[in-house]
């Protein structure tokens, strides 16, 4: 990645080192899918037959050990380095993505309804995410990833704090 | 028929229409729900053909759906009372869904054809969904109350109750940010005119997308029929004068002129006798020449405006307007205010409702470059396999055909280009993207609810973002796409109210030369 200036501010704070941890699960379940693929399409689908089968022969295992390679040794770290998040007086702020980079603000005025959800994977790594609704499908804050009891003290104090300010404008 | 249990309202209970068992057992409205069921206890039962069979058939289905239409009926009951608009039904377990007054957003009349053989209307009231569950869905069924069925005048009576008794509300929340000048309670105001549709604007219809697919899903339809009729029932056409260019082309033109007839038919179905009226806080939407529609919107929910002008429209300066309004379901269609007319009437229109925030900045050059590159990607695949097809197989069409989509790619990236633009103004900015359907949006600053910066890693080679400005109203959320990445910041502050400022990087002196270069590139 070429170290061009950000459009914007990024979020002050980053993710739990277990997020990495996480992501390197995530990364391997899908290696693992895309493995069981290839060897079906291996065994499969005979040498012989016609058509671009012999160069996908070649060309699809080498693709799945790049996406492998670049799954488990890069991507992970990569996020861990991309995602940030921050929440102050007045906004809920993100940073997601790893390649595409997706910057979200929500005004804490315009807050609606705030969810904690835990996924199964996120349950073995004590992690939750904070999802921030407003009344636009669009504008959706999520914070991914963050402690468990994190994320809930957070969700706990922006409803709370929406709850006071909230502004009908919407 | 009041059941013990039945809420206490100051205001009778009413009941719709019994002429609406009707229409509703013509139309199968219940019924239909049974179909699934329906077959296969057919299939297990199993019939035997004849005459006899499909006779008793008929009338086994008709007497199926008047039993369930008049059940209905007798089982729907309303009430307009002085705070909430209460309906109860269900045949076997009841269900009564109360909805306040200060949550109803919009009132719809809409007369069907045998609703209006049958001096029948049906009342359609948009509801916001109570705070908690309505976060981020937009769907439209849960959040409205349908009252099928009352006489005209009650549909009336009905509309100007639910909305009078709403207006007269002391404000709602804490604060209301500024009550307007159209808040005034009164019902009988004088009715303001803002737009009357004139019949030649239906010869627009032809260049407008949505009206073509009106003809060309009858034409599917038709060519269905024709497979299906036996051969003997379609004419005779002979071979050797089908194969004549000349026949080919009258065909050709035949299907054109037909094409567009079905089209103008097709938008003057619709949008007969269109008017937009303002009447006290209200603007009122009347059309259709089968279904009439009434449609009532709050001047104090709309938020902006969305201009939209395809490809073909622009060509003849045509134009449709749609109003921006919080928390109403099925935008698209009820939120129309003009559905087609001339460009110059539609600006104005726009501007009446929401201050124009001036011409728009087009975007720096870089977004040229990449809207052209994503235009011709397409194309340049299609020609590398078109170039190996030749090598291997000597097939070059699609060599050729490659060829032909990457040129045209070029103006069509230069056209998306074009379109892209943004302004901001004191009180409102607007953004515009899109060729084919192009889209100006002009929106109020307290409108946004959120700002979402998206950059791809191109994006960012090219020092270009792209910025979403979320509302809620319409469709949610629109795009300024590929800005430049330093205006980026200043145009969310300009663009919304003091908090986006949080987007603002904190070395602002290191981005100012820079943001001045990539303006002056414009």
């Amino acid at each position: 990645m070429t170290a061009v200036s950000s459009p914007v501010r990024e979020p002050a704070w980053s993710l739990p080192r277990s997020a990495i941890g996480l992501w390197l699960t995530e990364s391997l379940i899908s290696v693992l899918m895309m493995g069981v693929g290839l060897g079906i399409f291996l065994i499969w689908v005979p040498a012989d037959s016609g058509g671009p089968v012999p160069v996908l022969r070649w060309l699809v295992p080498i693709a799945v050990a790049l996406y492998a390679v670049v799954a488990l040794a890069v991507r992970p770290w990569f996020k861990h380095r991309t995602y940030r998040w921050e929440v102050t007086g007045e906004v809920a702020y993100t940073r997601t993505g790893w390649l595409s980079q997706t910057w979200t603000l929500v005004p804490i005025s315009r807050i609606q309804t705030v969810d904690v959800t835990r996924g199964l994977l996120q349950q073995m790594f004590g992690l939750a995410t904070v999802a921030v609704f407003t009344a636009s499908s669009q504008g959706t804050v999520r914070i991914w990833h963050l402690e468990h009891g994190m994320a809930q003290r957070v969700a706990d104090d922006l409803a709370a704090r929406a709850e006071r300010t909230r502004d009908q404008a919407t | 028929m009041t059941g013990p249990g039945e809420p206490a309202g100051s205001g009778a209970l009413r009941r719709t229409s019994p002429r609406i068992v009707l229409v509703h057992t013509a139309t199968f409205r219940q019924a239909r729900q049974l179909v699934p069921i329906a077959i296969p206890a057919l299939a297990g039962i199993g019939l035997g053909g004849g005459r006899w069979t499909v006779v008793a058939l008929v009338v086994v289905i008709t007497l199926v759906s008047l039993a369930t239409a008049a059940l209905s009926w007798w089982r729907f009951s309303y009430l307009d009372g002085p705070g909430a608009v209460v309906v109860t039904r269900g045949l076997v377990s009841r269900s009564t869904r109360t909805v306040p007054n200060d949550r109803i957003r919009g009132v719809e009349v809409e007369a069907p054809p045998m609703h209006r053989l049958l001096g029948l209307v049906r009342v359609r009231i948009d509801a916001a969904a109570g705070g908690a569950g309505s976060a981020g869905r937009a769907s439209a069924t849960d959040d409205e109350v349908l009252i099928d069925g009352v006489p005209r005048e009650e549909g009336d009576r009905l509309r100007t109750a639910v909305l009078t008794k709403r207006n007269r509300l002391p404000a709602v929340g804490p604060d209301t940010p500024d009550p307007g000048p159209g808040t005034a309670p009164a019902p009988e105001e004088p009715e303001e005119e803002f737009a009357r549709f004139d019949n030649r604007w239906l010869l627009y219809a032809p260049l407008v997308g949505g009206y073509l697919a009106v003809p060309l899903a009858g034409l599917g339809v038709l060519s269905r029929i024709v497979d299906e009729l036996p051969d003997g029932l379609l004419p005779d056409v002979d071979g050797e004068s089908v194969n004549t260019p000349g026949f080919a082309l009258a065909a050709a033109v035949l299907g054109l002129v037909l094409l567009a007839v079905g089209a103008v038919i097709g938008a003057a179905v619709v949008n007969w006798r269109f008017r937009l009226v303002r009447r006290g806080g209200s603007l009122i939407a009347v059309r259709g020449l089968l279904t009439r529609r009434h449609t009532e919107l709050e001047i104090d929910r709309i938020r902006g405006v969305a201009v939209a002008d395809g490809a073909g429209m622009r060509l003849v300066g045509a134009a449709r307007v749609n109003g921006l309004v919080t928390g109403l379901g099925d935008a698209q269609r009820r939120g129309q205010l003009l559905p087609l007319g001339p460009r110059a009437l539609a600006e104005a229109l726009g501007r009446r409702l929401v201050e124009d925030p001036g011409p728009l900045v087009l975007h720096p050059a870089a977004a040229r470059r990449r809207r052209i590159a994503r235009a011709v990607t397409g194309g340049l695949l299609v020609t590398a396999a078109g170039a190996v097809l030749t090598v291997t197989e000597g097939w070059w069409p699609l060599l050729l055909a490659g060829v032909v989509l990457t040129v045209l790619g070029v103006p069509l990236g230069l056209g998306r280009y074009a379109s892209l633009g943004h302004a901001t103004g004191p009180r409102s900015f607007a953004l515009r993207v899109g060729w084919l359907v192009r889209e100006r949006a002009v929106l109020e600053r307290r409108a946004v609810v959120g700002w979402e910066v998206r950059q791809s890693w191109f994006q960012r080679r090219a020092g270009l973002a792209s910025v979403v400005a979320c509302v809620g109203a319409g469709r949610g959320g629109y795009i300024a796409l590929d800005m430049a990445a330093d205006d980026v910041a200043g145009f969310a502050v300009a663009a919304s109210e003091p908090w986006a400022e949080q987007l603002v990087p904190a070395r602002r002196t290191a981005g100012g030369t820079e943001t001045n270069r990539s303006r002056s590139e414009e």
